[in-house]
């Protein structure tokens, strides 16, 4: 009698491990798992921070339990909650400044932009010329709960009496504590503004108006970004999501050899990367400039941003609408006239970010982030956000960042960085498309004649496009295009050249191409049924299917 | 009955002088610390006195501006030992290179820095006061002005009623109000001008709060009204009733004294049980508050959670639940715009 030997099945076992970004609304978390060999992103889901971690994993097995293999199904909570965790989170908390300049135009405007985008909330501003008497003056600094001092003004070279009484007025009113000191004036005051203080208390930054015609605002970003680390979130610095997100960005610029703008639009934060081909990169935070922010909601802001809309809604339900998503930002829009007014605070807050640098010109690639783009119900809506809130010069790749993917990837050390970027370079972004941004020209008149070029399909065009108009062609995901663009004289992309020919390869997504002479920056119509109907078709051109011009097909 | 303690911040500007201690028991009404603010600096010549260039003047400095100074305080001195003193008592602001002079404000008179607050001082730090609060915290989502003690008082019958101008007489004096789903800008005006301490909404329109601060922004420089008042909105902006479970926590306690901090969006309830608590991530068979329009303010129970994501008219997929809202209506709604509302014994259904 033969006896029959019952092989063991071996236990099934993934490979796992987790993406989180904890936002200070929503958490973004990712599975990612190795399938033949290759690491994928399994599945991906957002949920409101607070709903906590096993309300996650459930989440995240229940997304992943159709697609492995059978037997892990009833082990998968536990597979994803051991799995190892790769995790970045929004500060708990924005550095509070105080500052102190001598002109409120000057002095202190350069010393306020640059605090903001090193992501400081500005508590108290106080200048010479603030209207204040100077006992007014400092009663309000006395009064404010900030965690560190700002003080700027005068050129260098030059002696400022008024910085000192500034210097003075701040020492004066920080008596009592040991709230650090940056004093960013005149180099030739450095000794007189620290004798004013115990020693220690002072750190010199460079001027970020050394001259009235110069503005030099980065050594100063990197001293306040460095004494925000130190004060607010001492530690892991990396996990920290503007910083990961920087440090994403960076990475995928120095693979790709591309030059990168990424933004990432939360509740709270809004942080901007410009990132160079080699991975150096630069980058903006704004601890109140996500979409809980205030600007939105102060006088004229959303009689502004009504004017913005495509549909009629009036000013008392925009303010009533943005003040609801403020409080509570974990919550979602349920009707489309709430997720209109939600993706025009978008188009808005990525237009003041673009104002406040300087234009968006000569980038490869845009990459949104955060759950208002990465969440949108179409594409097409993620698009037009990017498209007509940055305004992107030029011939630009635009993309998401859907699954939330790239801060965690970022928050990986300097060595293991790269690695994590590659192995998931197919699945990290979205492509939405193309878009080719011109500006000047004659309103009505020709901008633009775009002739699309594929290998293996004829050729479309030329398309003429005129000042003023949006035309989608449609440009798949994995296609790639060559574009003869012929410009009328008047008209850039802003290239360095004035050149009237100009070719370029572009790179097709979910939404297609988009050839645009609207201008930058965008201007609407004064009267209000024109500027709605203009917005209704501009909404229109983005959100409906773009078909090729066949008459305009001209060789095979 | 035991109460659970909260702890209460209360900011204390640099330089005023803390008149409590720590294990004290303070009221609301009860001073905390006196401060004197600056008035008009006047300038000290130094440089002749000292017989020194203007520039050279902040070597010889002895003390460091935001020093306290009495009249005949000596400010600088040389190596020699030429003195320059004080004319004035006041604070040394700072010194002035061109001139060789010394800033000196005179402090004002004594301004009391109150607490509006009940409880135990807990610590004495540089800008603040920490108190152990003895009463129940309701943190709401929105609200302006200062802080503000009184008399709870419930002032409209039902949660859903508006706060109207018509309601509020004399009798209102000193009390903060319960209102209902809302009050226009003159409703707001009026209480302020009949001396209510602060008011407490269910909602109210941002644009109307706009407005009333504006008023008030105006009328205070023209120094007309210099009274303080805070507004609270518990549930959010719009017209939007207070739920009537948590109506019904503020009816019960009316007439016990409150503490509102309009622009921290916080009211404390002395000797008051906690208010009914929230909880998000709501489940099947518990009753539930929505936020966000088409249902915000609205109660309901959840009779179901849907498979799968589905998405509102809004077109976000998203996890949601069936509601069976008081009013009788059927609706999804997504799991995030709801809370779950806890009545006191811990249960949550509906």
């Amino acid at each position: 009698m033969t006896q029959v030997k019952s092989t063991p099945v071996p236990d099934a076992t993934a490979e796992l491990s987790l993406l989180v970004d904890v936002g200070s609304a929503w958490t973004k978390a990712s599975v990612i798992g190795r399938a033949r060999g290759r690491w994928r992103i399994a599945g991906s889901l957002a949920q409101p921070t607070g709903w906590g971690d096993v309300e996650l994993f459930a989440g995240l097995a229940s997304r992943l339990a159709g697609s492995v293999d059978p037997r892990l199904t009833d082990r998968l909570v536990d597979l994803i909650a051991t799995a190892p965790r790769i995790a970045c989170h929004t500060p708990r908390r924005a550095g509070r400044l105080g500052l102190a300049a001598v002109s409120l135009e000057l002095s202190a405007a350069a010393a306020r932009r640059v605090a903001e985008s090193a992501g400081w909330v500005i508590s108290e501003v106080a200048t010479t010329d603030d209207g204040r008497s100077l006992a007014d003056r400092l009663g309000a600094l006395q009064a404010a709960d900030v965690d560190a001092w700002l003080i700027a003004g005068g050129f260098d070279g030059g002696q400022s009496d008024q910085a000192l009484e500034m210097a003075g007025l701040v020492a004066a009113a920080r008596i009592g504590s040991s709230a650090p000191v940056i004093w960013a004036g005149s180099d030739m005051l450095v000794d007189a503004v620290e004798a004013l203080f115990e020693p220690g208390a002072v750190r010199r930054a460079p001027n970020p108006r050394p001259s009235p015609e110069v503005e030099h605002p980065a050594p100063l970003r990197q001293a306040l970004e460095e004494l925000l680390r130190q004060l607010v979130e001492p530690g892991e610095v990396r996990r920290l999501a503007p910083v990961a997100f920087r440090r994403g960005v960076s990475e995928v610029a120095r693979a790709t050899r591309r030059r990168i703008v990424g933004v990432d639009l939360g509740a709270r934060y809004a942080s901007w990367v410009h990132a160079e081909s080699d991975g150096a990169s630069e980058s903006r935070v704004y601890a109140g400039g996500g979409l809980a922010s205030s600007s939105l909601v102060t006088a004229g802001g959303p009689a502004r941003l009504a004017r913005s809309l495509p549909l009629a809604i009036d000013e008392l339900a925009v303010a009533d609408a943005l003040q609801n998503a403020r409080a509570r930002p974990a919550t979602i829009p349920q009707t489309d006239d709430e997720l209109a007014i939600c993706q025009a605070a978008a188009r808005q807050l990525l237009a003041h970010g673009v104002a406040s640098d300087g234009f968006v010109q000569g980038v490869d690639l845009l990459i949104g982030a955060g759950r208002v783009l990465a969440a949108a119900p179409r594409p097409a809506q993620a698009f037009q956000m990017l498209l007509d809130g940055v305004r992107p010069l030029g011939i630009t790749g635009l993309a998401i960042d859907a699954a939330g993917a790239l801060s965690p990837l970022g928050s990986l050390d300097d060595e293991e960085i790269g690695e994590g970027l590659g192995a998931l370079r197919d699945d990290l972004l979205t492509p939405l498309g193309s878009s080719v941004v011109c500006r000047g020209g004659r309103p009505g008149a020709p901008a633009m004649r775009v002739t699309l070029r594929r290998t293996g399909w004829p050729d479309i065009g030329p398309i003429e496009v005129r000042t003023g108009q949006l035309v989608a062609l449609p440009l798949g995901r994995g296609q790639q295009a060559d574009l003869e663009i012929e410009l009328e004289p008047g008209v850039s992309l802003g290239t360095p050249r004035r050149t009237r020919r100009v070719h370029a390869a572009v790179h097709g997504g979910v939404v297609g191409l988009m050839l645009d002479a609207r201008g930058v920056p965008l201007h609407l119509p004064r009267r209000s049924d024109d500027r709605r109907a203009m917005l209704s078709s501009w909404r229109d051109v983005l959100t409906r299917e773009p078909a090729m011009p066949t008459s305009l097909v001209t060789s095979a | 009955m035991s109460h659970p303690y909260a702890v209460h911040r209360v900011p204390i500007p640099r330089g005023a002088e803390v008149r409590t201690r720590v294990g004290a028991t303070v009221l609301p009404a009860d001073l905390l610390a006196v401060h004197r603010r600056p008035v008009t600096p006047v300038r000290v010549p130094l440089a002749a006195t000292l017989r020194k260039a203007a520039a050279e003047v902040s070597a010889c400095l002895l003390l460091r501006p935001g020093a306290r100074l009495e009249t005949g305080d000596a400010i600088a001195r040389t190596p020699e030992g030429r003195e320059a003193r004080s004319p004035i008592a006041g604070v040394l602001l700072g010194i002035a290179a061109s001139d060789g002079t010394a800033i000196v404000a005179p402090l004002g008179p004594e301004e009391p820095v109150v607490g509006h607050i009940r409880g135990r001082v807990r610590s004495i730090e540089p800008g603040a006061v920490t108190v152990e609060v003895a009463g129940a915290a309701l943190r709401g989502v929105g609200g302006i002005g200062d802080a503000v003690h009184g008399e709870l008082v419930v002032a409209v019958r039902d949660a859903g009623e508006e706060l109207r101008a018509g309601a509020i007489d004399v009798g209102a004096t000193g009390k903060i109000l319960v209102g209902g789903s809302r009050a226009s800008a003159e409703t707001l005006t009026r209480a302020r001008a009949m001396g209510v301490a602060g008011i407490v909404l269910g909602g109210v329109l941002d644009k109307e709060l706009r407005d009333f601060e504006t008023i008030q922004h105006r009328r205070r420089e023209v120094g007309g009204q210099l009274d303080s008042f805070g507004v609270l909105l518990v549930e959010g902006f719009g017209k939007v009733g207070i739920d009537p479970q948590l109506f019904a926590w503020f009816r019960a306690h009316a007439g016990r004294t409150a503490s509102l901090f309009g622009a921290e969006r916080l009211i404390y309830v002395y000797d008051a049980e906690p208010p009914p608590p929230r909880r998000m991530l709501p489940r099947v068979g518990e009753r539930v508050v929505a936020h966000r329009r088409p249902f915000q303010g609205r109660a309901g129970v959840v009779v179901a959670e849907l498979e799968d994501l589905h998405a509102p008219a809004s077109g976000i997929p998203t996890r949601m639940a069936l509601v069976r809202f008081e009013d009788g209506r059927l609706a999804p709604v997504p799991i995030a715009n709801l809370e779950a509302t806890i009545v006191r014994d811990g249960s949550t259904a509906g």
